[in-house]
């Protein structure tokens, strides 16, 4: 049998559960690094308190998110893109604030400043690499090749 | 050796070609002779075409997402339409709201906490840290104090920036004022609009100007929203990365990050400029080379992650190209031509782009024709 070489296409069902998952994973350190810019709780909150909330919040985002995907699964499925550029820009954007928000989490936990810089490097490059694989595999960009 | 003869239809074209030349240079002679009234015309046009491009642009972001809620089945378009422009108003709002007094209150702070300091600093210590040794540094002094040289420099600079700042302004205001009402008309009657500038063409050409006309549409719009986007995102991302590094005047120096990445490539440079320059003076706070580093990280991010996500790669337009088109239609609209120059140079692109795929198409269907027969 001849193998074709061509990329599988997968449904909205598919990318719209890395991306709300994608979203909810990185939900506590976005939402985090807004409320360290516009320094809106370090005086007011005990920050293991609020990290908590956060928590809370993110699980029961999660939870309905989960059953909402699971009754529009079908429908989901049926509807197909050559390619999902719009979706990863998204995800992009996300993980971008997610690492610096990564960084505030690091920060408010009492982390060492020293090691912020290799923090955020590391970080930089896990997210690449993760999204790099997760455009070439799921979104069907693939930013490696030459034009 | 035979000379080769130039055939009667090739001598024709070069007639031809050269009678439209000089008929050319004789109506712009003409038109030089009445220059006024010229001049008159095109401030004319020009107090009209800024409003008008200014709510095209904005439709073009603004009208997908109207689309996009009537398809929700939001309607009917009045609803829609208020309901984005409510939406939209509001964003602008609680930005202005939230933003302005944090960012004067930075400006204020400066001018009370460190502006004295860089004053004193240039007074007394720049001499003794100076470069090129104190001597240059007291001969530069010498020379600046005799000749009067920034005095003089400030009082003709002064007047002509203010005659130009007025100037720029008053159109500016004009269609910030305009754009509003002429947003919510163009909107409301987005597709009659349409339909009407399509019947003035002839049908000859009605297929092709449609095709033109969707094909610029979609491009320049998915370019201006992505842009947007992109202002919104690096401007944050510079915030809170200055208030990681320690930065005291994060929320001015990211607020100039979001505003000057309008103008693609040049704008980041442009933004990284006064943190660097403020790090060099200031006494606290982190060091020149990590404000370089985390503009030159951003740089790098909107370089290779974002602009090839927004810019597909048809619209994708050489740095080099930018910098003409902004010098080009700035010097021909000021302020406005320099943020509006990238969509022109892509709109530009997008026309040229049509017009070889059509001389392709009809080559290839004279050939196909050819054969056929």
């Amino acid at each position: 049998m001849i193998k074709i070489n061509r990329p599988r296409i997968y449904s909205k069902y598919e990318i719209n559960s890395i991306v709300f998952y994608g979203t909810m994973l990185l939900l506590m350190p976005i939402v985090l690094v807004f409320t360290y810019v516009f320094d809106a709780f370090t005086n007011n909150y005990d920050v293991r308190i609020y990290l908590l909330i956060l928590v809370g919040i993110t699980v029961l985002f999660t939870i309905i998110g989960t059953i909402f995907l699971l009754i529009k699964r079908d429908k989901l499925k049926r509807m197909v893109k050559a390619t999902y550029v719009q979706e990863f820009y998204y995800l992009v954007i996300i993980s971008i604030f997610g690492i610096l928000g990564l960084v505030v989490l690091y920060k408010y936990l009492g982390g060492s400043p020293e090691y912020i810089a290799s923090i955020l490097v590391l970080s930089i490059l896990l997210f690449a690499y993760v999204l790099l694989n997760l455009g070439r595999k799921y979104f069907n960009l693939n930013y490696g090749r030459k034009k | 050796m035979k000379k080769r003869q130039i055939s009667d239809e090739s001598l024709n074209r070069i007639i031809k070609y050269l009678a439209i030349i000089i008929l050319g240079f004789g109506i712009i002679l003409l038109a030089i002779q009445f220059s006024d009234f010229w001049n008159w015309i095109l401030r004319a046009i020009k107090s009209v075409i800024i409003p008008i491009s200014l709510a095209y642009f904005s439709a073009l972001i603004i009208f997908p997402l109207i689309k996009y809620l009537e398809k929700k089945g939001v309607g009917p378009r009045g609803f829609s339409l208020g309901l984005v422009f409510v939406l939209t108003v509001g964003l602008i709002f609680a930005a202005f709201y939230f933003l302005t007094p944090l960012i004067i209150n930075e400006i204020k702070n400066f001018f009370t906490d460190d502006y004295p300091v860089i004053v004193d600093y240039i007074n007394n210590d720049l001499r003794n840290e100076f470069l090129f040794g104190a001597d240059l540094y007291d001969k530069i002094i010498a020379y600046v104090n005799e000749t009067n040289l920034i005095a003089d420099t400030v009082d003709s600079f002064v007047p002509k920036l203010i005659t130009s700042l007025t100037n720029m302004l008053l159109p500016l205001l004009t269609a910030f004022a305009l754009l509003p009402i002429l947003l919510i008309f163009y909107l409301n009657d987005y597709e009659v609009i349409a339909e009407r500038m399509r019947s003035i063409i002839p049908s000859k050409h009605e297929k092709n100007v449609a095709e033109l006309s969707s094909r610029l549409n979609q491009t320049v719009g998915a370019y201006l929203r992505g842009q947007l986007i992109l202002m919104v995102v690096l401007g944050s991302v510079a915030t809170i990365a200055y208030k990681l590094i320690g930065l005291k005047y994060y929320f001015f120096f990211g607020f100039l990050v979001g505003v000057t990445n309008i103008i693609p490539y040049f704008g980041m440079l442009i933004a990284a400029i006064p943190p660097i320059v403020y790090t060099f003076i200031a006494t606290s706070g982190p060091g020149p080379l990590l404000v370089l580093l985390v503009n030159v990280a951003m740089q790098f991010i909107e370089g290779n992650i974002f602009q090839p996500l927004i810019m597909s790669h048809q619209l994708s337009l050489h740095p080099i190209i930018i910098i003409i088109s902004i010098l080009f239609f700035g010097s021909l609209f000021g302020a406005i031509g320099v943020i509006f120059a990238s969509p022109i140079a892509a709109s530009i692109k997008v026309i040229y782009r049509f017009f070889t795929d059509l001389k392709k198409e009809k080559l290839k269907n004279s050939t196909t024709e050819a054969t056929s027969s």
